[in-house]
């Protein structure tokens, strides 16, 4: 009884003392000085520099790059190609994820664990090995095809390989899980019993899902579909060796001036393009987690 | 009989649910499946039936000079930058993750930034910015790049595991005459630790398998494997693909056992 008092008594005493409550020993902020100099030098400026290597030709201002980025049909339709695959990738993680989420957290009970190691275990491979796997499960001798003829469903070997379609489900099967980790974790949160008062009260499954559960949940979806979004706003990899030349997508261009053309002041602009789409969906996820009261 | 259909209807949602996850995690796992599997045929093409099998392509992954000497940059670089973002990044989110000022709010937004940028943006933007500071297409140029995309994963995890414990803890060692050091040094640490190896095991791995910045700085000394791979597949199709990656998601997998094995591994893959 002394002790548990002498103890409140030191806390509040410690707590006066610092001016704090309750938030331990602070480090001084000093301490994050390296990696603040660190990533201002390195993280900040080139991209601030790339900004103004952008618009700054030959000592006067120019913004001959972003008139043909944004004035150029060519150039439009890449920009609208870009964030149409980035959005349809995007839902289409929101369509599939979100039924898996809701089995994890209501129906696979002991499971639990055993669909988040397979849903994180692919993480750890390679984006390459993944793309891959694609081309030998499509190819012409690939495993589909093989697989279709001994069963006799096909005679000849389809060409399965090489479209806008199985690019799109490569990137959803790369990015996926984000999705997912994403609503398990708001849908752990929802309280069931909301659900079983609508259930009792005569909604129907349905009803019952779509306006209870699916709204408590708008927080998880809308921090995956952001997230989602600039993961796919700058992937390249798999419209690259999955994409045939079907799509071209501003990361896809960025990276073949890298490699043949050659023409680094547009590709600058093209990439501060993609920075602006990522700084604009990272406001609008600040904008969520404040609402929902949590700090980055 | 009646009653049986009416509970058969009932029940089709949570059967067409656990049918739907068979196939979700067919799709997820078939594309890596599949490159294991092959990585062991003894044939020198892609195709199916495989007809025997054999280890000859793990013995490519030996001889073919590119494919081992960018492995060996790549674990020299996802080594280094885990090391040094470590060190810069762990002091910088224990000082942050207590400290209620909004000046610490909007650094500690600031050094998670990168995670949200598109990597090819700050690789293109690097690679010019480096070179004209003179590094040009060094090692060193390739370890600040991915120190960059390190930095934020260790201060997130950490401030995260440092939040969720309760300062009382450190309080108590102060109060029972600790010093500033010995509360670090034996209550601050050993608490956070876990966060400081889940951040540090992101890094590397994402650093083992980032392609989008590294591939801005090939040269024979300087690339990375996924950069070789990528310009590989682009070119080849045969088996050694599989083999290298199926050696690579190996190394992933040991790192991440190994990790796991001393420290445990809470919180991986949880968003904050």
């Amino acid at each position: 009884m002394t002790m548990t008092l002498a103890s409140g008594k030191a806390r509040r005493f410690w707590k006066t003392m610092t001016g704090r409550s309750s938030s331990g020993p602070t480090i001084s902020l000093v301490w994050s000085l390296p990696a603040v100099f660190f990533m201002l030098a390195f993280f900040l400026f080139p991209l601030a520099d790339n900004m103004i290597r952008s618009v700054g030709a030959d000592g006067g201002w120019s913004f001959a790059p972003y008139k043909r980025l944004f004035f150029d049909p060519y150039y439009l339709e890449v920009l609208g190609v870009t964030l149409g695959f980035s959005f349809a990738v995007t839902l289409a993680c929101l369509l599939v994820g979100y039924p898996v989420a809701y089995f994890m957290v209501r129906h696979a009970g002991r499971l639990y664990g055993l669909c988040i190691f397979f849903l994180v275990a692919p993480l750890l491979t390679s984006i390459i090995m993944r793309t891959f796997g694609w081309r030998v499960l499509l190819a012409r001798q690939g495993f589909a095809n093989a697989f279709m003829m001994e069963f006799g469903l096909i005679e000849r070997p389809l060409n399965l390989l090489n479209g806008p379609v199985i690019a799109l489900l490569a990137t959803v099967q790369v990015l996926v899980p984000f999705m997912v980790l994403a609503i398990t974790s708001s849908l752990q949160g929802v309280d069931r019993r909301l659900e079983e008062s609508a259930r009792l009260l005569g909604a129907g499954r349905a009803s019952t899902f779509f306006r209870i559960t699916a709204p408590l949940t708008l927080d998880g979806i809308g921090t995956g579909f952001i997230l989602v979004f600039m993961l796919a706003n700058g992937s390249f990899v798999t419209l690259l060796l999955l994409g045939g030349g079907s799509l071209q997508t501003f990361p896809l261009l960025i990276y073949q001036q890298i490699n043949s053309t050659r023409d680094f002041v547009l590709a600058g602009a093209m990439s501060n393009v993609l920075l602006m789409s990522a700084v604009i969906c990272l406001v609008i996820q600040a904008r969520l987690l404040r609402r929902r009261g949590t700090k980055p | 009989m009646r009653k049986f259909v009416h509970r058969l209807s009932e029940d089709m949602p949570a059967w067409a649910l656990r049918a739907f996850m068979l196939v979700f995690f067919v799709f997820l796992i078939a594309p890596i499946a599949i490159v294991v599997w092959m990585s062991f045929s003894a044939q020198s093409y892609i195709g199916f039936p495989i007809q025997s099998y054999s280890l000859r392509w793990f013995r490519r992954v030996v001889e073919y000079e590119p494919f081992l000497n960018s492995l060996i940059v790549s674990i020299k670089v996802a080594v280094l930058s885990t090391l040094f973002a470590t060190a810069i990044g762990v002091p910088a989110a224990l000082a942050l993750a207590r400290s209620r000022s909004k000046a610490a709010d909007a650094i500690a937004t600031f050094l998670v930034a990168p995670i949200s940028m598109p990597l090819i943006v700050l690789g293109f933007a690097l690679l010019f910015y480096l070179s004209t500071l003179g590094f040009g297409l060094s090692l060193l140029a390739l370890l600040i790049a991915h120190s960059v995309v390190a930095v934020p994963y260790i201060v997130r995890t950490v401030i995260g595991v440092y939040r969720s414990q309760p300062a009382d803890v450190e309080e108590a060692a102060m109060i029972l005459g600790a010093s500033r050091w010995q509360t670090f040094r034996y209550v601050t640490l050993p608490l956070v630790s876990p966060g400081i190896f889940a951040g540090a095991l992101f890094a590397f791995l994402i650093s083992l398998d980032n392609l989008p910045i590294s591939f801005f700085f090939g040269s024979p000394e300087t690339s990375t494997l996924p950069v070789i791979l990528l310009s590989y597949t682009e070119n080849q199709f045969d088996p050694s693909i599989a083999a290298v990656s199926t050696v690579q998601m190996l190394l992933a997998l040991a790192t991440l056992f190994v990790v796991d094995r001393i420290f445990g591994i809470r919180n991986i893959g949880a968003p904050t």
